[in-house]
């Protein structure tokens, strides 16, 4: 091979090396801007009169004189929705039977929408599911409502070898020739008036409790269940983790002992997380019996295991970057060897070893796996501290799978949905970008 | 003068331990010790007792049904009446999308890691570096989420044009280059150089056009391709591998940055070029460590639950033909995760047994290959140093 070949292949391996970072910069942007942005549109949207109204009857904020107001009028242009309704089932009233059989589908599915845009109409009973009590809180949605209204919906059968293609049919042309035409341009043009959008800074989507499934309110108590759960795992494998860190460091000798329980560490850090949730059902739950059932002590415990050797390996690392100098400096001076770990080699080290802690927090948070079967329940209000020890909880990493897997309308909470992937992703990240910022700082202070 | 004496004596007594003090220190110190060795091995025993417990539930089952279904057969009903258990496909699914998401992240991995420890300077590496710790920071279920939520519609929907476009953007430069240099090879013996040029680009085009048509008929094939459904083996494959990605670079940088200054400068003395040493001489000598890598985030991948369980499609057959990634799988993680809600009423039953017997297999294949990867270490960090 001739030179110019050689370096034209030595450049290509170097485009090769930088494409491959630059994907892997470009994944973590493709997952992080849409669950970014779409998150963000859990807390900040547009939110109608309905929100208001939902925010002053369940959770008593808001300005009771002003929603009151507000809900005059919007309740003029509504007035006028509902007397074109009551106009047409008059006119049904007279039609023939076939006739009113015609438009009697189709009618029902246009109250169904306004329902879903204003709440109950007219002349329907209280509903019991929170769901149903109030319109749209959302203009976004509101607009995807207001399509259902205009249009509906058909599929298009006439290919059999391919998936059935929708298509629309406006409404106006079903309702050709009655009294309800008029409706459709009068709420397309209108709906604005009826429901009163406004830009709304909702934080209460991290501290409220949830409605009905998630379809209203906030996501308090996950966030509370993500935070108990770290915690508790925290508190467990971190005092255990440090300790066991410094006896690999200070006293072990190399040996057949040390040198099987490094191995165990290793095994440990590679046992898949499902096998852990397998094994807190099994011996937390099943044998030792810490709780009737799933509850945050079983859940706490099996995370606790799950990082205790990130726990010791970061601490082990943390320990064996302070400078021997410290140690020889602290036993010259007469001090035992305990004391030396206790007032010269922690302090030292301890900023690397939260590092580590910091990092395994995040860990705890996310994962999902080990709290199936030892900890997380779909539904559930917020626990009070007291009731770590017995009862199980929502948490983020869980609800997150739930509502997007289980849920019986995904699709309809996905702002949601996103909006806790968002907090769990930003809890997570948050911490790591913290331990990345703690260690930065102290290689700075370690070479001085 | 009579009272520095005394005073210096009694400072000196102060360092006089009495035997039995000694003794009592010695022992406080052992027992410390101890105590700290009992701390220490609580890791060990968590080891232990996880496998203790999980074979424990695990063998009830194969007493009960024996070894032969769960391994051969790939009828899985455990609901029907009589139930069956025969976990080949999924067994068959996590092995397949664990391979499609080695398949990604190996080659990606290792030339990530040799772009980190050889190529990149220290200024730029030190932003590369978060980015990859945040890769592997963010939440499985995240990821899960990103899946089934924005992957898989995108995939159901434009699958056809995004295999294509991922054909030819990855494809084309490589067959570029191997135009080129195929084109110079196949000249070499070539004496004349008034010759060799007009040879060599003629070559060049007849080859470029037979790359051409080939690049455009399996993109034109790829732009074909109907994906039924989003939530298939594809899907979490390329997911899987990004998740995997962190571990195989890190890991494999730390085996790159092993080999030392020395054979590199030897390289390059030789007059080898950059690429040429990397290749040749710092690949060879961190192999085994890069070998472990590779294990590790194969690991990562087949122990992986939440993108599996949301975004595979969890149907449980082998694929036809065998490797059709664009069908939906189930895997062993997913299958543990998903059937405990309906087994857990019936604790004792074979259904709830088989789901530790599926633990228990990626327990066992998780603990070999960790074993296997840190002999791999081991060794390598010998050979290093003792060279």
């Amino acid at each position: 091979m001739n030179l110019g070949t050689r370096k034209l292949l030595d450049r290509s391996f170097t485009a090769l090396g930088f494409g491959s970072i630059v994907i892997m910069g470009l994944a973590l942007l493709v997952v992080l801007v849409p669950i970014v942005s779409n998150g963000l549109g859990a807390i900040v949207f547009r939110g109608t009169i309905e929100h208001r109204k939902l925010l002053y009857s369940e959770f008593r904020r808001g300005d009771a004189n002003e929603l009151e107001k507000e809900e005059a009028l919007s309740n003029e242009y509504r007035q006028n929705v509902f007397t074109m309704l009551s106009a047409f089932e008059n006119e049904m009233a007279q039609m023939d039977d076939a006739e009113r059989d015609r438009y009697q589908a189709s009618y029902d599915q246009v109250k169904g929408s306004l329902r879903a845009l204003f709440g109950p109409v007219p002349g329907d009973t209280q509903p019991e599911l929170t769901r149903f009590c109030y319109g749209q809180t959302r203009w976004d949605k509101a607009e995807e409502k207001l399509h259902n209204l205009l249009y509906e919906q058909k599929w298009d059968y006439s290919n059999p070898d391919v998936i059935a293609k929708p298509y629309d049919v406006s409404r106006a042309t079903t309702f050709a020739g009655t009294s309800l035409v008029r409706l459709f341009p009068y709420v397309e043009q209108n709906l604005d008036k009826m429901l009163l959008p406004e830009w709304t800074f909702y934080w209460g989507f991290i501290t409220d409790s949830s409605l009905d499934a998630h379809f209203f309110g906030g996501i308090w108590p996950e966030v509370q269940g993500t935070i108990f759960l770290a915690i508790g795992a925290m508190l467990f494998a971190f005092p255990l983790g440090v300790i066991a860190a410094v006896y690999f460091t200070e006293y072990a000798r190399d040996g057949f002992l040390t040198s099987m329980l490094r191995s165990a560490n290793s095994t440990l850090a590679g046992v898949p997380s499902i096998v852990f949730g397998l094994f807190g059902l099994a011996f937390f739950i099943n044998t030792l019996h810490v709780s009737e059932s799933k509850s945050v002590l079983a859940g706490s415990l099996t995370l606790a295991i799950m990082i205790l050797p990130t726990i010791i390996r970061a601490a082990e690392e943390a320990i064996l970057a302070v400078p021997k100098t410290y140690k020889e400096a602290s036993l010259s001076l007469g001090s035992t060897k305990w004391n030396t770990i206790m007032t010269v080699i922690l302090p030292a080290a301890l900023p690397g070893i939260l590092t580590g802690g910091v990092i395994s927090l995040g860990r705890a948070a996310g994962e999902t796996a080990p709290i199936i079967f030892t900890a997380a329940v779909s539904v559930g209000t917020a626990i009070g501290l007291g009731d770590v020890l017995s009862s199980p909880t929502p948490a983020l990493s869980w609800n997150i799978y739930n509502l997007a897997s289980e849920h019986e309308a995904a699709a309809e909470i996905r702002h949601v949905q996103y909006g806790m992937v968002l907090s769990l992703v930003m809890i997570v990240l948050l911490l790591n970008l913290s331990a990345i910022v703690l260690r930065a700082r102290i290689s700075k202070k370690l070479k001085g | 003068m009579n009272d520095d004496a005394a005073s210096n004596q009694g400072r000196s007594s102060a360092f006089i331990v009495s035997a039995k003090k000694r003794k009592i220190q010695k022992i406080t110190r052992k027992s410390g010790e101890a105590t700290l060795l009992l701390i220490a091995s609580f890791v060990a025993i968590v080891v232990l007792f996880i496998f203790w417990f999980v074979a424990r539930d695990a063998v009830p089952f194969f007493r009960l049904r024996g070894f032969q279904e769960f391994f051969t057969s790939s009828e899985w009903y455990p609901a029907d009446d009589p139930p069956q258990f025969g976990a080949l496909a999924i067994i068959y699914g996590s092995l397949m999308i664990t391979f499609g998401s080695a398949l990604i992240a190996v080659p990606m991995g290792i030339i990530a890691s040799i772009c980190l420890s050889d190529i990149l300077p220290f200024s730029v590496r030190q932003y590369v570096k978060p980015v990859i710790e945040m890769l592997a920071a963010i939440p499985s279920v995240a990821f899960g989420f990103f899946a089934l939520v924005v992957f898989a519609p995108l995939l159901q929907n434009f699958g056809g044009p995004i295999l294509m476009w991922t054909w030819w953007v990855i494809a084309a430069p490589f067959l570029l280059l191997a135009v080129i240099v195929a084109s110079e090879l196949l000249t070499a013996s070539i004496a004349r150089d008034s010759l060799k040029k007009p040879v060599r680009t003629v070559l060049a085009i007849a080859l470029g056009t037979v790359a051409l048509l080939f690049l455009y008929f399996i993109g034109h094939h790829l732009q074909g391709l109907v994906i039924l459904s989003g939530t298939n083996a594809l899907n979490v494959s390329i997911i899987l591998s990004f998740m995997a990605l962190p571990t195989i670079v890190s890991v494999s940088e730390d085996a790159l940055q092993a080999v030392g200054r020395e054979l590199r400068e030897g390289s390059y003395a030789l007059g080898a070029t950059r690429a040429e040493t990397i290749i040749k001489t710092v690949l060879p000598a961190a192999s085994s460590g890069i070998l472990a890598a590779v294990i590790l985030g194969i690991m990562r991948a087949l122990g992986e639950t939440m993108v599996v369980w949301m975004a595979s499609g969890n149907s449980s057959h082998i694929p036809d033909p065998f490797f059709n990634y664009l069908d939906s799988v189930r895997t062993l993680t997913a299958t543990i995760a998903g059937d405990m809600g309906e087994a857990d009423q019936v604790t004792g039953s074979a259904r709830f047994h088989v789901l530790f017997a599926m633990g228990l297999l990626l327990l066992v294949v998780s603990f070999v290959s960790n074993l296997v990867s840190e002999r791999i270490v081991v060794r390598q960090r010998k050979i290093l140093s003792g060279q």
